[in-house]
């Protein structure tokens, strides 16, 4: 019958149009122009009603059948058409990895409180609190209650910067002034045993300032840090273990701590710590000066008067305090060769931080 | 301070590893701060002999020595091989003893000993006359030793020349290291061993001789506790000349220059025993009559005195002076003695003057005058006042070894010295609990070693009992007043290094951040992300800052004034950190780096009349020039402006959780230092917390910038009290909302704000979100004096899927009430 012949040979050349197409726009063209609405498969179905009665069922099938294959063909040749499609684009996508990526502009922080806050985090997790204290100190704070009193040849140990003091006292010596710009962190440390119940566990950063003209190795205000613990049984072991564990924080734990005896007026004993010299491992180079050893902070165990002047019983409660200087750890760990560029502000500089 | 340490070692036992020596100084609490070898110049020059002289065979004046120098040359089994030297002086024989210059050594005047040939043969080093040693004129011919001299010797250490000095910091709690007995005692505490103290036999060559002086001869203190203690001697007949070499060398070898040879006494004492002596002429205290009389009391307010520096000092009544009724003022108290009875080449009577001064008013004399002297050093740490007799006497007995004359009768009984002593100072008792002492420190130090160590510095120690001893801190260690000052003592000479590092017991302890300090961090964090570059500026300030920014010189309140300023331009504090960072900009600019993002948080300082300390307040500012980034194949940055400044404090804001933000335009009035319509402060909940604007071109220009600067500022403190400890949280939307965009067209003067607070309140409940997506200009489509402002505007309910009926309907409603609300217009 030639329905029949007709449908087979429309399926065959279907089918080859199919395997043919070369891209999906082509398949959906051939899909279309057999199965669309105004298909010829379509018309097949739709003319149904003109097919005599006994041949409805055999026709209908055949037409089906037909469609059925061609629309396995389709989904077939679709899904290699698809694939094919997929790679060409991935292919043609394809960019120079090495190109600049597009990055947001991330600030830096500046060294100097990158320092700090390592070293702040490293005494978080010991336990301390962080503090603050004032930048304008009186004389009080400064000196006399961290037991260097009026006229104490340990005052000379640092060049201060006085302040005009709009109350109208007058200092003992002509020049100097009740108020003063703090040459150390340690009036942080009478601040906290005024204030804060015992036991104290506290570090304190901040700015100071001593009247030393601007060159490579020195400036007119720097920062510190400053620690204080205050607790009933506190040892110079314990001392010398909190600092050993924080040069090992903040150097390596390769290297190794030295405490030398020195006199601070607010601790005794007091020790100047040195941490080996990580150029040359203790040997002794040109970064070291040839002794093995950098010089990096000043401590001791709290001296009773200072205990006593802010109302702890030395008897009973005992104590350590510390100071880091840490434009001294910028320079040993990250090798600034030039302090002031600290206070420039050069970008080229602030952004290798 | 200098010592010399072959000074010290006739005293103590100097360890011969300097390093180590060195080593344990620093480490015992006395920093060495330089070694020096005096004897290097002398280096690769020793002694030897003239083994064998023939003349030079091609010479009629030169001669080929062979010259023993002992081990300085020797085979390969280690003989001496004495060395072929030719040599052209004439005043030597075969045997002599001389000094002969190695290869290798450098004579004065840059002479370096080479290996040579003279006129064909060899010479391997150099016969030396004086004059090559730089030891003297003498050319005449090479150096002859005694035939005694040993050969092969350094000669340096031959002439007794060999010496290191070190330069020790002797911390102010040390007066007693002030001197080589200190230190020689010091020494023999570091290394448990005996000190021989010259003291007692430097005293006893003491001679009273001679008739008492004719004349009065008194001393009187006026108020004991400037001076406790005046000593007086009288040596008659000095003959005023050089020191002897020995003295000379001594003093040089600590940096001292010979004077002549009573002053030279005074400071070798001085340097010896750390006893500050003071020679006077006595002939110049005298009264009309003859009699000295000579009063320690307090200068008169504007007394003059010409000091031995030759400058004329005014003093106050808070400094003390040595005088005499008729020539009023003579010396400074402790630090310097008066021009006027100065010892010159004719004195020929000394007044000697041994004494202690109050230390604090030494130390402000000192400070006033600028005026810091090898006396007030150590009279501001503490001179011992016992012992004194002896010292002077050791110093009287050394004058007349050196100047002649003979030490006259004086004071009580002809005793030799008066001596006024108001105020005598006293040995302290201390206990030292052992078992305190070893729990204090964690360290497990014997009893024996405490006991050694404490007495070899000088203190008595007793067992009182078992645990607990019994000291007497000597008066030369004023330090020692405690029983902590003999904890540090014992433990610094056992050595910190042996005790074992341990961690604080306690756990009543928990790590904190304050408020504040969490606050700036985040600042900080928004201030990074946003490209912002943290720097630091000087805390110090121009006077002139204020009038760079067109601000009246008290706008920020009264500067603050330091007293001695390093320089002009440093001498206020900060008012405003705004200045620094501008300079900084500049300094950017200036190096050809045009994309600046600076920040700093730091401290600004404000006082007023009557107000001891200033005002201290923490703010943050940043500026910005250029652009976030140069151009890139990718990105184009826009160049900065006024939003940029705005959109970093608005993150802050954000990440604060600041309640009710708004921006509020500034005029010129309140900020000069803003370009006017580009300036606003930015409040939350009312308050003021900053500020953010483009500085003005005028500003700009006062900094030598020439770019548009974007800049801002935020008060710590306002934020800390304007900040939420979090956003109350908001139902994720769970239906779909419906977007509408739309445009307005508005006068000029109709602000975003407005139109936003209009939107917001016609638009209800359903109305989510405003977006302004474009902001359009255009005179003939638009009109003039007016803008184009275009907003996506999301609907949304929370509770079920708007309809667009609904939408429709608020939209409407919200038009409606913007143009009426603001006289604007809808166009498509």
């Amino acid at each position: 019958m030639a329905l029949k012949d007709e449908l087979r040979k429309l399926e065959q050349d279907t089918l080859s149009s199919v395997e043919n197409a070369s891209t999906l726009q082509d398949l959906e063209t051939v899909r279309v122009a057999v199965l669309g609405k105004s298909g010829s498969l379509t018309g097949y179905l739709r003319n149904m009603g003109n097919v005599a009665k006994e041949e409805r069922a055999e026709v209908g099938k055949a037409v089906n059948a037909a469609r059925q294959a061609v629309e396995e063909a389709i989904d077939a040749r679709r899904a290699v058409l698809e694939v094919a499609e997929m790679d060409a684009r991935i292919e043609a996508g394809a960019v120079d990895i090495t190109l600049p990526g597009r990055s947001q502009q991330i600030g830096s922080r500046h060294l100097i409180n990158r320092i700090i806050d390592e070293v702040s985090d490293i005494f978080l997790g010991l336990g301390y609190t962080v503090g603050v204290g004032p930048e304008v100190e009186t004389d009080y704070y400064n000196f006399t209650a961290l037991n260097a009193p009026a006229d104490h040849p340990s005052r000379s140990m640092q060049d201060t910067f006085y302040v005009r003091d709009m109350s109208g006292d007058s200092a003992a010596v002509r020049g100097e002034s009740d108020v003063l710009l703090r040459t150390q962190t340690s009036g942080a440390q009478v601040h906290a045993m005024e204030d804060k119940p015992l036991p104290i566990y506290m570090i304190a950063p901040g700015k100071v300032y001593r009247r030393d003209v601007a060159d490579p190795s020195h400036l007119p205000q720097f920062h510190q840090i400053e620690g204080l613990v205050v607790d009933k049984g506190i040892t110079f072991g314990d001392l010398k273990g909190t600092l050993d564990h924080m040069c090992k924080q903040i150097f390596g734990s390769n290297r190794k701590t030295r405490f030398r005896a020195h006199y601070f007026p607010f601790t005794e004993p007091s020790a100047e710590v040195d941490v080996s010299c990580g150029v040359c491992a203790g040997e002794g180079c040109r970064m070291c000066k040839g002794t093995g050893w950098l010089e990096i902070l000043g401590c001791g165990m709290v001296d009773p008067n200072v205990l006593q002047m802010s109302g702890i019983d030395p008897e009973i409660y005992s104590g350590f305090a510390f100071g880091v200087g840490v434009e001294r750890i910028a320079c040993l760990k990250y090798n600034v060769p030039d302090l002031r560029m600290l206070l420039e502000g050069d970008m080229r500089f602030l952004r290798q931080f | 301070m200098l010592v010399s340490l072959k000074w010290l070692s006739e005293y103590v036992n100097v360890p011969q590893d300097l390093q180590a020596f060195c080593d344990r100084l620093d480490l015992t609490g006395t920093g060495v701060e330089g070694v020096e070898h005096v004897g290097d110049a002398f280096a690769n020059i020793v002694t030897a002999r003239i083994v064998s002289k023939q003349k030079h065979p091609d010479s009629d004046h030169m001669w080929v020595c062979l010259v023993d120098v002992g081990q300085n040359n020797t085979d390969d089994s280690g003989n001496p091989q004495p060395l072929q030297i030719v040599c052209g002086a004439q005043n030597f024989n075969e045997g002599d003893h001389i000094v002969c210059a190695l290869v290798g050594a450098e004579l004065p005047g840059d002479i370096k000993i080479k290996k040579s040939k003279l006129r064909g043969v060899v010479s391997m080093g150099m016969n030396c006359s004086e004059r090559e040693l730089g030891l003297g004129n003498n050319h005449d011919g090479i150096m002859i030793l005694p035939q005694d001299a040993p050969v092969g010797v350094p000669f340096a250490e031959y002439m007794g020349k060999s010496d290191t000095v070190l330069d020790l910091e002797i911390t102010p709690n040390r007066p007693d290291c002030l001197s080589i007995c200190g230190m020689a005692r010091e020494v023999g505490a570091m290394y448990s061993t005996d000190w021989k103290n010259p003291l007692p036999d430097a005293a006893s060559k003491i001679v009273i001789e001679g008739e008492a002086p004719a004349n009065a001869v008194t001393v009187s203190i006026e108020d004991a506790k400037r001076c406790p203690r005046y000593t007086a001697r009288l040596i008659k007949g000095v003959k005023i000349g050089p020191s002897p070499d020995w003295m000379v060398e001594r003093l040089a070898a600590i940096g001292q220059r010979s004077i002549n040879n009573i002053v030279d006494v005074t400071n070798y004492i001085l340097f010896l025993y750390g006893q500050p002596l003071h020679a006077f002429d006595c002939a110049k205290l005298a009264d009309a009559n003859g009699d000295v009389n000579v009063v320690v009391r307090a200068a008169k307010e504007g007394e003059k005195l010409t000091t031995l520096d030759g400058q004329e000092r005014t003093l106050t009544s808070d400094m003390t002076v040595i005088a005499t009724p008729s020539a009023g003022a003579v010396a400074l108290a402790g630090v310097m003695g008066g021009l006027s009875s100065e010892v010159t080449d004719n004195t020929v009577d000394i007044f000697l003057e041994a004494a202690t001064f109050e230390a604090g008013r030494t130390s402000r004399t000192s400070r006033n005058l600028g005026l810091i002297s090898e006396s007030s050093m150590r009279y501001e740490r503490g001179v011992d006042d016992h012992e004194m007799i002896e010292r002077s006497a050791a110093a009287a007995a050394l004058m007349v070894e050196v100047a002649g004359g003979s030490v006259v009768p004086l004071g009580k009984g002809g005793c030799g010295y008066i001596d006024e002593w108001p105020q005598v100072s006293q040995p302290k008792n201390l206990k030292f609990r052992m078992q305190r002492f070893k729990e204090f420190v964690g360290a497990d130090i014997p009893q024996d070693f405490a006991v050694d160590a404490l007495r070899r510095l000088g203190c008595a120690v007793e067992n009182s009992t078992d645990d607990v001893l019994d000291v007497v801190s000597p008066t030369f260690r004023p330090d020692l007043e405690r029983e902590i000052d003999l904890y540090e003592e014992v433990l610094r000479l056992w050595g910190m290094d042996r005790v074992a590092p341990t961690l604080p017991a306690s756990a009543k302890r928990v790590g904190m951040r304050t408020k504040s300090q969490e606050i700036s961090a985040k600042v900080n964090e928004v201030l990074r992300a946003s490209g912002m570059n943290e720097t630091m500026t000087y805390s110090f300030a121009e006077p002139g800052d204020m009038a760079r920014l067109r601000l009246p010189e008290d706008a920020l309140g009264m500067a603050v004034q330091l007293l001695n300023p390093l320089n002009s331009d440093q001498s206020i504090m900060r008012q405003t950190i705004l200045p620094g960072l501008m300079r900084s900009l500049s300094y950017n600019l200036s190096r050809g780096v045009h994309n600046v993002q600076l920040y700093e948080i730091g401290t600004v300082f404000s006082t007023s009349e009557g107000r001891k300390k200033p005002k201290e307040r923490t703010k943050v500012v940043g500026v910005m020039a250029g652009a976030m980034g140069n151009k890139s194949w990718n990105v184009e940055y826009a160049s900065f402006d006024f939003f940029d400044g705005k959109g970093v404090l608005e993150s802050i804001a954000y990440e604060l959780a600041l309640p009710k933000v708004r921006f509020r335009a500034l005029d010129c009035e309140s900020a000069p230092y803003l370009q006017p319509g580009r300036a606003a402060e930015m409040l939350s909940g009312g308050n003021v917390v900053g500020w953010v604007g483009e500085i003005h071109p005028l500003v700009c220009k006062e900094f030598d910038i020439d770019t548009v600067v974007v800049a801002f500022e935020l008060d710590m403190n306002a934020l800390e009290k304007s900040t939420q400890s979090a956003r109350p949280y908001v139902d994720v939307p769970a239906f779909p909302p419906i977007e509408v965009d739309q445009n307005f067209v508005v006068g000029e003067d109709v602000t975003h704000e407005k139109l936003v607070q209009v939107m917001n309140s016609a638009g209800g409940k359903l109305l989510e979100d405003v977006r302004l997506f474009d902001v359009y200009r255009d005179d003939e489509r638009v009109g003039v004096g007016k803008k184009s402002m275009a907003y996506t505007l999301t609907y949304r309910a929370a509770d079920r899927t708007l309809t667009s009926e609904e939408v429709e309907r608020a939209h409407e409603r919200l038009v409606n009430k913007v143009v009426g609300a603001t006289g604007g217009e809808v166009r498509g």
